[in-house]
């Protein structure tokens, strides 16, 4: 099985290592995070987010933690996902070049307002 | 309800997805769907489902093949055939289930294309049973089911498969040759294009094709390599050449009487048009011997209009006997007519002025088609060269027919020049490239065109 890509990082699995940086989340958990985060505009499907959580772990960007229940949702035990080292400085390097890209897009002034 | 079709969508992932993630996925499906309640997020959660499988199934089954690809090429490397197991489980039943139901969507798919493409070989064939009435040259020497016929016709209604072996190669090129030798107008040409064919056999070089259509192309085309006659053809038919050409049969003769009794000798229309413009549609150049009568008729009845239209858009040609009678009555003296097939005859020259006939001086505007075939490009090509008409429509279809058929079997006959006609306007003719319009216009715009025109120089009168 060849390795799943991650470069250029994907924007889902960009904001799934955003989502896991405060706290260690389920699958539902990390969807719903990257929701609240993207204020709605990125529903991860099952599919996309199982597929991006596999390149993650293939690439120990993230790791499985435990299997426990999580109360809010009822007795089922759920597989959490915790944010490596790794995986955080590959996030902290992604929002790097986002914000050089950001500098340049306010340099050429095609950002709407001062601040954005 | 709505969990067990997400199950079932999720077997469209590869296995290994499946084996890692499928209860998880279902586990977030069931998450969201006791969240998203209502109908709008119900719906939502739906699309967003769908949208999810459609990106990431191609995706997933993306990781699995590379794998493969590479391992099988290592194998076939090393020379040694190999089977490779993609799914590590037996299939289930729903997986079986969904296979048939493909399976017999497929075949039917199938099924219904080919009794489609039945239908149109009926049609090829029907046409070209038509064609002694209203296509080709002459009936006498245009072959009955032509090379566009047997295109159509690659099916045989009977279901029965011409195959073109090397018995029959060797048979039509052995008949090619003995044809040319003894038929074709120039005899040094004649014997370099047999000899020719039979380098080309000698060299292998007709050897792959299996195809008539495509066997008789090649020895066309390795034929003109020697002599750039556009006039000989060798044609293949997949429906069988008749053995006499039946407009010969007094059967056939019979018939054709009957259909250009029906079909008023395919004079569609005789009509006067406002401003005193004579319209006449003519579908095909009947026999004179059977439809001198209406074609008098006719044009009696055009005979004091100050302006002429024939509309040939539809017309798939005939005899020159009729173009050369309807085209007496456009001339107030005995006018050349070229025809490619026939050296100067009587028939050549119109019998004009013919009594009575007041078109003489009278415009004439003519209306073609790409469908505009053989004798009514005859007549548009000399009517043109004679500068006594005005062309308004399409470039005509470019069928000169002027060879004399010879049948060489069931499917292959030729058409051979055996006599070599003046033509007094210009070095080609019509043969392959059609009879250009003096104006082009779409062949649906031709009349209101060429209505147009001829108003206008009425006015200028």
């Amino acid at each position: 099985m060849p390795k799943r890509k991650l470069h250029p990082l994907p924007s889902s699995a960009f904001q799934i290592l955003l989502a896991l940086v405060g706290e260690d989340l389920h699958g539902y958990g990390i969807m719903r995070q990257v929701a609240e985060q993207t204020d709605g505009r990125m529903r991860l499907g099952p599919g996309t987010l199982y597929s991006s959580i596999q390149s993650l772990l293939e690439e120990k960007f993230i790791e499985e933690v435990d299997l426990r229940e999580d109360t809010k949702l009822g007795q089922e035990r759920r597989r959490y996902y915790r944010l490596t080292s790794a995986g955080r400085k590959l996030a902290r390097s992604e929002a790097e070049r986002l914000a050089d890209l950001l500098r340049v897009a306010r340099a050429k002034k095609i950002l709407r307002g001062a601040y954005v | 309800m709505s969990e067990k079709i997400y199950a079932w969508l999720l077997r469209l992932y590869p296995s290994h997805f499946r084996e890692a993630y499928g209860n998880e996925a279902l586990q977030l499906f069931r998450d969201r769907a006791r969240d998203e309640k209502g109908f709008f997020r119900s719906l939502r959660l739906w699309l967003d489902l769908l949208v999810d499988l459609a990106i990431s199934v191609p995706r997933e089954y993306g990781y699995v093949q590379p794998a493969l690809i590479g391992a099988s090429t290592l194998h076939r490397l090393e020379g040694v055939p190999a089977f490779y197991v993609l799914e590590g489980e037996s299939p289930t039943l729903g997986a079986l289930l969904f296979g048939s139901v493909l399976s017999f969507v497929a075949l039917g798919t199938f099924w219904i294309l080919l009794s489609h493409a039945g239908g149109y070989a009926g049609i090829g064939v029907m046409k070209s049973g038509q064609s002694q009435s209203d296509s080709g040259f002459s009936q006498q020497q245009a072959p009955q089911a032509g090379p566009q016929d047997a295109i159509s016709a690659t099916n045989r209604p009977d279901g029965e498969v011409f195959k073109l072996d090397a018995a029959e190669r060797q048979r039509v090129i052995d008949a090619a040759v003995a044809i040319l030798k003894n038929h074709y107008i120039e005899r040094d040409h004649a014997q370099k294009m047999a000899d020719a064919l039979l380098a080309h056999k000698q060299s292998g070089d007709d050897d792959a094709v299996t195809d008539g259509v495509a066997f008789a192309a090649l020895l066309t085309r390795q034929m003109r390599e020697v002599s750039p006659d556009r006039h000989l053809t060798l044609d293949y038919s997949q429906a069988p050449l008749p053995q006499h050409p039946t407009g010969q049969t007094p059967e056939g003769l019979a018939r054709y009487r009957e259909a250009m009794n029906q079909q008023n000798c395919t004079f569609e229309r005789v009509e006067i048009l406002p401003h005193n413009i004579g319209y006449l549609k003519l579908n095909s150049f009947p026999d004179v011997s059977v439809c001198q009568p209406t074609a008098a008729a006719a044009m009696a009845s055009l005979n004091n209009v100050d302006a002429f239209i024939f509309d040939l858009r539809d017309n798939r040609g005939g005899e020159p006997s009729m173009v050369a009678l309807l085209a007496a009555y456009l001339f107030d003296h005995p006018e050349y007519l070229y025809n490619p097939r026939e050296n100067t005859t009587e028939q050549s020259w119109t019998h004009s002025p013919v009594p009575g006939s007041r078109l003489a001086d009278k415009p004439v505007y003519l209306l073609t088609s790409a469908r505009t075939y053989s004798g009514a490009e005859q007549f548009s090509y000399d009517l043109k060269m004679l500068k006594r008409a005005t062309l308004v429509g399409e470039t005509t279809g470019g069928g000169a027919h002027s060879g004399v058929w010879h049948r060489i079997d069931d499917h292959f006959g030729m058409g051979i020049p055996e006599t070599k006609a003046i033509n007094p306007f210009s070095k080609t003719d019509w043969a392959e490239v059609g009879v250009e319009p003096d104006v082009k216009v779409n062949a649906a715009d031709a009349l209101a065109t060429a209505e147009k025109l001829a108003q206008g120089k009425l006015q200028k009168k």
